[in-house]
């Protein structure tokens, strides 16, 4: 990777987090929206402390799944047909491209997953013994979902239901960073940790990067 | 209905229900495995639906990968077809997992890894088929729904390996066709009804296919209606005063 | 002329959008320091031809050249920073200040992010560079549009209906544009419907009607 790629993403990333900062979709109303999701969760099963400190974890990244998907489609990533051809026409990288929005999402994940996290805590009074391993879950969760996210946008960009089928498309193929996610918080109360789980989301990570990169160049093309 | 348009019964169609009967004989002529009851028979469905849902879905992505090399619309109507009928089979799959489960521990739905897994991979392909449905221009759909039939099947790998895990940490009652004891006559009987199946999957696809090439002409003939270019749509405006010609 | 030294070379060129036939059989020779305009009435194709020549859309027949490279070849994208185009709508990000949108492009592009501050400069909008494009006019967007390709400096320009939502500072602008291009050896091939507006841009026309130039 040259440097002119990682100019190219950069200054895509950078772009994507400058029109979020102004709209602010994520601060006003995923993380709001997230935190509401937790909220009901006891309201709907129940208030019994034992129950809730069980599910929570889990609950916690099914919020971050459903909820998360949404940065995909936040209104700030959407492009026009002029905004695409203009970005063709500099000389973009497909790859590039692939990469600085996903870089972006990626953060605007973490943002929400740490803001969830803490209104998990909260509400579900969480055993935080297995935490450690959030530093190493949350932010390959972040970017696993981030690259499902931009891939599933770009091939929805510009169809009417594009906003809808991106959460369809994204969320059974983001089962298995939730089920390792999961596991590897609550591995920890069974035997002390288990890298297995860790390892399966980077291997998702990196295989995404390679599918996202690889197919950048025939999803860029515009007709 | 025109002669392009007629559906044509092709040998392959003569060859799909003859070896449908001959399995059905086959199926019900098996001995019955005395552990399972006669619900065991649904062995001889389920097993072959199981493997088509996974055939076909193979088939889309090579489909897939051969579209965005070639860039024939072909293949893309090849991709589009199989993973339209291994939806299909992954539902009748699931239907039969279900009553099967039933029959066996009185549940509909018993967590098993394969039942799982096999729901997972029916969502990521109704979201496929989805995909289709809401991009109009040929080629886009083509291209973007590819990049959606690789990226699918090469998630679902990871998603088998995760789901399968995550069950081997909370075992339970785990049913597996291989549980029963493949003697000679099931054994046979269950070979005849994938081999069956497989040929059905073959006529279907070939089907699929002619009427994905008749939807394009069809969008063809709907898009370019006026003249020999699109532009020719747009004539001298019809309002009576000045020169133009009604 | 020789034809290796034109910028554009179409012979018998279709362009499809979908299964819609929109170009068929467009011949069209543009060679360094020429301004073609291009006429034609709603729907004759003008804005599809300028995407074909920008490579933004195959060519479904014929041979199309564009700077020296067969637009079939995958040799299409390198040329890609070389070609400018201003489509009718501004492509601009509303979150963004109107000096964030020209840093953007020169980001992108690899160039000096001064470059940016001082095409706004040229263009007029040095006071309102941190305004945001979404509460700037549709005047001023296209101002900024301008900036953008003053600051990329391309070989080939091209231009769709600029004259529209201009007042007479910014034609003369365009027109400082154009002339600017073709100074330094490029090309332009602008498309309107008005003959009469842009006559002092062009050196030469062609007339688009039934999908080819006649």
């Amino acid at each position: 990777m040259s440097d002119r790629f990682w100019q190219q993403a950069f200054a895509v990333a950078r772009r994507d987090l400058d029109r979020e900062r102004r709209a602010g979709e994520v601060t006003w109303v995923m993380i709001p929206f997230g935190a509401i999701a937790l909220l009901l969760v006891p309201l709907a099963i129940g208030i019994n402390q034992d129950v809730l400190s069980r599910i929570g974890t889990g609950m916690l990244f099914v919020v971050v799944l459903l909820f998360g998907v949404l940065t995909a489609v936040r209104r700030t990533s959407i492009e026009t047909p002029e905004q695409r051809d203009l970005i063709a026409l500099l000389g973009i990288d497909p790859a590039a491209e692939f990469t600085g929005k996903t870089m972006a999402s990626a953060f605007l994940l973490l943002v929400f997953q740490i803001a969830m996290g803490a209104v998990a805590l909260v509400l579900y009074g969480l055993d935080i013994s297995g935490w450690a391993w959030m530093i190493v879950v949350m932010p390959l969760t972040a970017v696993g979902l981030a690259e499902l996210g931009t891939v599933s946008a770009s091939v929805a960009a510009s169809t009417n239901a594009g906003p809808a089928l991106v959460p369809l498309l994204v969320t059974p193929l983001a089962i298995p960073l939730l089920l390792a996610a999961t596991q590897t918080v609550e591995s920890v109360d069974r035997e002390g940790g288990n890298l297995t789980w860790p390892v399966l989301m980077a291997v998702v990570v990196l295989v995404l990067a390679i599918v996202g990169v690889a197919t950048a160049r025939p999803l860029q093309e515009t007709r | 209905m025109s002669d392009a348009t007629r559906t044509r019964i092709g040998a392959l169609d003569i060859v799909a229900t003859v070896s449908v009967v001959f399995a059905l004989v086959f199926a019900i002529a098996s001995p019955r495995i005395e552990s399972q009851g006669e619900a065991a028979r649904l062995l001889f469905v389920h097993v072959p639906t199981i493997w088509l849902a996974y055939l076909a879905f193979a088939v889309t992505f090579v489909a897939s990968i051969l579209y965005l090399a070639t860039r024939r619309l072909r293949w893309d109507h090849v991709a589009g077809a199989s993973a339209e009928i291994g939806v299909v089979f992954t539902t009748v799959a699931i239907i039969g997992g279900m009553v099967w489960g039933k029959a066996t521990w009185n549940v509909y739905w018993t967590w098993d890894a394969r039942l799982t897994l096999t729901a997972i991979m029916l969502f990521v392909y109704i979201g496929y088929l989805a995909l289709r449905r809401v991009i109009a221009e040929p080629e886009a759909r083509a291209r973007r729904s590819a990049v959606l039939g690789i990226v699918g099947l090469v998630q679902l790998i990871p998603v088998h390996f995760s789901v399968t895990w995550w069950r081997t940490l909370h075992q339970t009652n785990t049913f597996r066709p291989r549980d029963i004891q493949m003697d000679g006559p099931i054994l046979a009987a269950l070979l005849v009804s994938v081999a069956a199946f497989t040929v059905v999957y073959a006529a279907l696809l070939r089907h699929r296919v002619r009427l994905e090439g008749l939807e394009l002409a069809a969008y063809a003939a709907a898009a370019a209606p006026v003249g020999p270019v699109a532009g020719d749509a747009v004539s001298a405006p019809n309002i009576g005063n000045s020169g133009a010609q009604p | 002329m020789p034809a290796s030294d034109s910028l554009i070379l179409f012979e018998g060129v279709a362009a499809r959008i979908g299964v819609a036939t929109i170009l068929r059989d467009v011949d069209l020779v543009v060679v360094p320091g020429e301004s073609v305009g291009l006429f034609g009435a709603n729907g004759a194709g003008k804005t599809t031809l300028l995407r074909v020549i920008a490579t933004l859309l195959r060519p479904s027949g014929g041979s199309a050249r564009v700077l020296g490279v067969d637009l079939a070849s995958q040799d299409r994208f390198d040329i890609r920073p070389r070609i400018g185009l201003i489509g009718h709508k501004p492509a601009l990000y509303p979150e963004l200040s109107l000096l964030s949108n020209l840093e953007f492009s020169a980001r992108i592009a690899g160039l000096d992010l001064r470059l940016a501050r001082k095409a706004l400069d040229q263009v007029g909008l040095a006071q309102a560079a941190t305004r945001l494009v979404g509460e700037s006019s549709y005047g001023m967007q296209r101002r900024v549009e301008f900036a953008r390709e003053i600051m990329l400096d391309p070989d080939l320009l091209l231009l769709d209906e600029p004259h529209s939502a201009l007042d007479p500072s910014a034609i003369e602008l365009v027109e400082h544009i154009v002339a600017g291009v073709l100074e330094r050896g490029g090309a332009v091939v602008l498309a309107s419907h008005d003959v009469e507006k842009v006559a002092p841009m062009v050196t030469r026309t062609a007339e688009l009607a039934g999908g080819t130039v006649a």
